[in-house]
């Protein structure tokens, strides 16, 4: 089991020596049980970190917005940055790097195994607790320990745990700089695609009435799309709202900017956004969870990243973000593709 | 911007369109459209005096673009631009609707058609109006070219290509040119001897002071586009030097080694140090480094000590050249589908059962028998043969669809050569039809069947097995209703051809379509049978489909014309549809650059950036990028709005 002390020992160590400019981690947060993203930046704050089973944000984000908006303040440009990232989270850094959007070197990993269990989904929890606040989560072996009021309740950790994470094949962060805990590949306590797997033995029927109840429900806050890595675009082709104009933008660009769809948030333009947006994310979502976490009214978004993921595992071999260097999903050709529909 | 004058000129094609679309209600439905500024329909616009008219309409209605509403723009895009460019309008602003294949051809309802060709005419109303005026590109033309295969499809596109006084770079895998027709005998329908035939015009090739024969050697990597190619070839080590190697035969006396054959298709042996035919070109012998035991004194080193003509070099190393041509020729020939594959008939385990190509090497004077049919198994003359046709081909549940074309043909001509070689034997070949049209094709069917007295049984063979060191034969006669069972000394089966390897290969490095069955694809099975879907690439012989010699002769010629018509342009016109990175979307993620199948893309300072000399306009790159940050010209993404929104609006 990881000790989380080592997690802080190596932070302090990096940030002692300068190796590197800043560990994006988790921290206790100011509410309740949950953790929320640190960045700590002298080594005094590296006892902060923590590491328990609400962990779940997908901290490359930052790596995101730190290309993003945080390039002119760096201090010491040097350095990289160092990030805690779980197996999904690493995975998620791979695909940032194949996309060329930071170097290698501009990251240092510090992996953390999910070994036996995984992440937290706290809409899971609530019923186990009847009612009570939990001040604190834990992992212990196979359980998660939580705290509440009345005192210690333990759960195996696959009652409450995150699906993806039930249905995770590769719990371990492979790429890294430095890396804690086991190994414990094949732990998957649910087949691959296992919630898809059952919503698909449905009917076209009731699937179509599923996702038009959900597709009504959208708000298009695009909170999905905000705390997604891979949603970096400075313009996202389905929202022309955030067309950027910088100084290579040319008279063209302006006239030929298309609104692919409108901004009210009905029912076909919200299948127009989420579908495009699953579309862009195949080969390229590492299912970390994030966007159906994040999203405000529980639209199941993960069932539509993950039909793409399989229909490229299962058509192609394609695992996003297995190497750096390896091929992109769609930019990629295999002779042994389907390839006689083109002449 | 002022506004579009564009002209909608609809086409009836005969009936082909106006049968199932109502052209008259088309014409005006586009004269409602806001830039149309005049439209006209025609019986056929084609015609001369269609092309007249737009000529004319253009300048009368002081026109600025055009909209052609007929068949597709692979037809008659070139044959409109061109009126426009005739009638003084920037031929760019010219497009194709295609209300034919797209339309009137598939669909019976008129209503419905007639409706669809309107979404169909408009969306392209609206796309012409945002098309740019544009120049075409001029490249200058290397006047060289590369002819890739050596065999007779190759070496025929080599010859006439340099007789036209052009330079040509023939490449071929193999230690000798030849390919499959140095292998054979005689040749249907006349009989005439092969290598008699094909040795001239290798030593031609040889010889020939325009031709720079490269054989040992594989295309890597193709860059650039028509006109001006950059070919990476592979010079593998021969470890022997043509110019010095007297034939003298002296190295495989000596060398150690013993593989089979490939040349022989494996019915003889060869050493490590070989030469592949008494004929080959060039005449020299080649060391196979696979299976030479270390290519060093220490461990062997043979070959080198008896040669007295010092022609043995241990110190030769694979070499990279690279080739500028402007145009390529692909000859890549062809494989016998392999007996393996055919678990029925014994899946290439039985004695005595031998494929086509071992039947011709059985039958040649170079071959390893000497030219004595000797089965393999003991060496006597078989005195009964069974020949077994369409073994692979026209079988889509279980091999190939297609028909081999060719192996009706040279069963005939194995059964007179059996007949000619043992007089005595008896020929049976099965058979489901006999397919021999071709000019004295019939005939010499004929001639195997009564004056060589071979029985032409119609049926499948269903089983092959060794029984009392024969083969058994068992199969059905089906004009009979008989079952047939026979006791041959050997059996022989004409084997589907397939695309070689080397086919498969190059169609990788050179980027260039394959059909579904793997052979190399021509731009159109009708009026570009021997071009590729990429410009300036060409196709020869039995790469492209089953052919016989004459037919693959005809159109390595025809392939050779091609080249010979294109390098005699001082320069060539590209057109400029090419792709234009938007960069303040651009990320710099790379993906364009990995999905571009002309290498026409690269990173720079983390943008992409296009190479107009060797973009082709295909819209890959446009496709991929998830931020719409690239585009082809006069196909942007607004323009792709427009017309969906064009066909959506009811
Ligand atoms: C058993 C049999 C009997 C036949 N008898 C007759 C007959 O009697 N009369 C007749 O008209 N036709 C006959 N044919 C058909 C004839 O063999 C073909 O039509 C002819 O050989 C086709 O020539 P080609 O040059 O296209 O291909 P090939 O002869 O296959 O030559 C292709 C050449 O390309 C080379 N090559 C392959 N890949 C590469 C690469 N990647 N790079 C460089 N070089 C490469 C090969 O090594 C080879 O030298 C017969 C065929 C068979 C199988
Ligand atoms: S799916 Fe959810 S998170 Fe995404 S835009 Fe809609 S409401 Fe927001
Ligand atoms: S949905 Fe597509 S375009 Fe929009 S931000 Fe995500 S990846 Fe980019
Ligand atoms: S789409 Fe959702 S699950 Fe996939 S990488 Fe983005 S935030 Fe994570
Ligand atoms: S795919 Fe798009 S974003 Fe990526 S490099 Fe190419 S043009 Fe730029
Ligand atoms: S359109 Fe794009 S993918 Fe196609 S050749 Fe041009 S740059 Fe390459």
């Amino acid at each position: 089991m990881i000790n989380v002390q080592d997690i802080r020992d190596t932070a302090r160590d990096l940030l002692a020596k300068g190796e590197v400019r800043a560990v994006i981690g988790y921290r206790r947060g100011s509410r309740g049980m949950l953790a929320e993203p640190a960045f700590i930046t002298s080594p005094e704050q590296a006892d902060e970190l923590v590491w328990d089973p609400t962990c779940f944000h997908n901290l490359s984000l930052y790596l995101v917005h730190d290309r993003k908006f945080l390039d002119h303040i760096r201090k010491n440009p040097g350095a990289p940055v160092a990030i805690i990232a779980k197996g999904c989270d690493a995975r998620s850094i791979v695909v940032l790097l194949q996309e060329h959007y930071f170097k290698r070197e501009d990251v240092y990993i510090i992996g953390v195994s999910c070994e036996g269990t995984g992440v937290l989904d706290e809409r899971k929890l609530a019923p186990h607790l009847n009612g009570a606040q939990a001040s604190n989560a834990a992992f212990d072996g196979d359980d998660f320990v939580f705290t509440t009021a009345e005192g210690e309740k333990r759960l195996q950790a696959r009652e409450v745990m995150a699906d993806r994470c039930l249905e995770c094949r590769i719990p371990f962060p492979k790429e890294h700089n430095a890396v804690f805990g086991e190994d414990k590949a094949g732990r998957q306590m649910e087949a691959p695609f296992a919630a898809l797997t059952r919503f698909e033995e449905q009917g076209s029927g009731e699937r179509w009435d599923f996702w038009s109840h959900h597709f009504d429900r959208c708000i298009r806050c695009f909170a999905c799309r905000s705390v997604c890595p891979m949603c970096y675009c400075d313009e996202c082709v389905v929202d022309s709202i955030t067309f950027p104009v910088t100084t290579e933008t040319t008279a063209e660009d302006k006239a030929n900017r298309v609104r692919w769809i409108e901004r009210s948030a009905v029912r076909s333009e919200n299948i127009t956004y989420l579908m495009t947006r699953a579309m862009h994310l195949a080969g390229r979502c590492t299912d970390c969870g994030e966007c159906e976490r994040a999203c405000p009214v529980n639209v199941p978004i993960r069932l539509l990243n993950n039909k793409m993921e399989r229909e490229a595992r299962e058509q192609f071999g394609f695992e996003p973000g297995a190497s750096i260097g390896g091929p992109s999903l769609v930019a990629s050709f295999l002779d042994s593709d389907p390839g006689d529909f083109i002449r | 911007m002022s506004k579009k004058r564009t002209g909608v000129f609809v086409c009836h094609c005969g009936t082909n369109i106006a049968a199932t679309v109502d052209v008259a209600k088309v014409a005006k439905e586009m004269a409602g459209e806001d830039t149309v500024a005049f439209t006209k329909e025609y019986v056929y616009m084609c015609s001369e005096p269609g092309q007249e008219s737009v000529v004319q309409a253009i300048k009368d209605n002081k026109l600025d673009s055009v909209v052609v509403t007929c068949c597709s723009p692979n037809l008659h895009e070139k044959t409109f631009r061109d009126n426009a460019t005739r009638a003084g309008i920037n031929n760019f602003t010219c497009e194709i609707a295609n209300i034919r294949e797209q339309c009137s051809w598939v669909h019976n309802d008129k209503a419905k058609g007639t409706e669809k060709a309107i979404k169909i005419s408009r969306s392209v109303v609206r796309r012409v109006n945002r098309n740019q005026p544009l120049d075409a590109i001029a490249v200058n033309v290397t006047r060289r070219a590369m002819v890739i295969g050596g065999g007779v499809a190759g070496i025929q596109a080599a010859l006439d290509i340099a007789n036209a006084g052009v330079e040509v770079v023939l490449v071929e895998k193999q230690a000798t040119i030849g390919g499959r027709m140095l292998q054979l005998s005689e040749t249907f329908p006349t009989l005439d001897c092969s290598q008699c035939v094909l040795s001239p015009k290798m030593v031609e090739v040889k010889r020939h002071p325009k031709i720079k024969l490269m054989t040992y050697s594989e295309v890597q990597e193709l860059t650039g586009s028509v006109g001006n190619f950059q070919v990476k070839a592979l010079k593998k080590p021969t470890f022997v030097d043509p110019d010095k190697c007297k034939l003298c035969d002296e190295c495989t006396a000596v060398c150690p080694v013993v593989v089979p054959n490939e040349y022989e298709l494996n019915l003889t042996a060869r050493r490590a140090i070989y030469i592949p035919y008494a004929q080959a070109i060039p005449a020299s012998f080649t060391l196979d480094e696979s299976v030479c035991l270390g290519l060093n004194p220490i461990v062997c080193g043979k070959c080198k000590d008896v040669c007295e003509a010092d022609a043995i070099n241990y110190d030769m190393r694979p070499e990279t050249v690279t080739e500028d041509v402007g145009a390529i020729v692909v000859a890549t020939g062809f494989d016998l589908y392999g007996q393996e594959n055919m678990g029925e008939l014994g899946g290439g385990k039985i004695e005595d059962v031998l494929d086509g190509l071992q039947f011709e090497r059985l039958c040649s004077a170079s071959g390893a028998t000497k030219g004595h049919i000797l089965r393999p198994s003991d060496h006597t003359e078989p005195k009964n043969v069974v020949f077994i046709q369409c073994v692979g081909s026209r079988d889509p549940a279980k091999h190939c669809a297609y028909c081999s074309k060719i192996c009706c043909m040279y069963t005939a001509k194995h059964a007179q050569l059996y007949k000619h070689h043992v007089p005595d034997g008896r020929a049976y070949v099965f058979y489901i039809d006999i397919r021999s049209g071709g000019k004295g094709y019939e005939e010499f069917v004929q001639r195997t069947m009564e004056d060589n007295d071979t029985l032409y049984l119609r049926g499948r063979v269903s089983r092959l097995y060794r029984h009392n060191g024969k083969v058994r034969v068992l199969g059905t006669d089906t004009l009979s209703g008989q079952n047939v069972e026979i006791d041959a000394d050997m059996v022989v089966l004409a084997l589907a051809m397939v695309p070689s390897k080397g086919t498969t290969e190059i169609a990788k490095v050179l980027k260039i379509g394959r059909d579904k069955d793997g052979f190399l694809a021509e731009a159109h099975p009708k009026l570009k049978p021997v071009e590729s879907v990429t410009a300036g690439i060409y196709l020869a012989g039995a790469a492209q489909a089953p052919k016989d010699i004459p037919e693959t002769v005809a159109q390595a010629g025809a392939a050779a014309a091609k080249v010979i018509a294109l390098l005699s342009q001082a320069t060539l016109s590209r057109p400029p549809l090419i792709a234009r990175v938007r960069r303040s979307h651009c990320t710099g993620c790379g993906m364009c650059v990995d999905a571009c199948p002309f290498i026409a893309i690269r990173l720079e300072n983390g943008k992409a950036v296009v190479n107009e000399a060797l973009c082709e306009g295909c819209g890959s790159c446009s496709a991929t990028c998830l931020r719409a940050a690239i585009d082809v010209k006069n196909v942007t993404q607004l323009q792709i709005y427009e017309m969906i929104e064009a066909c959506l609006a009811v």
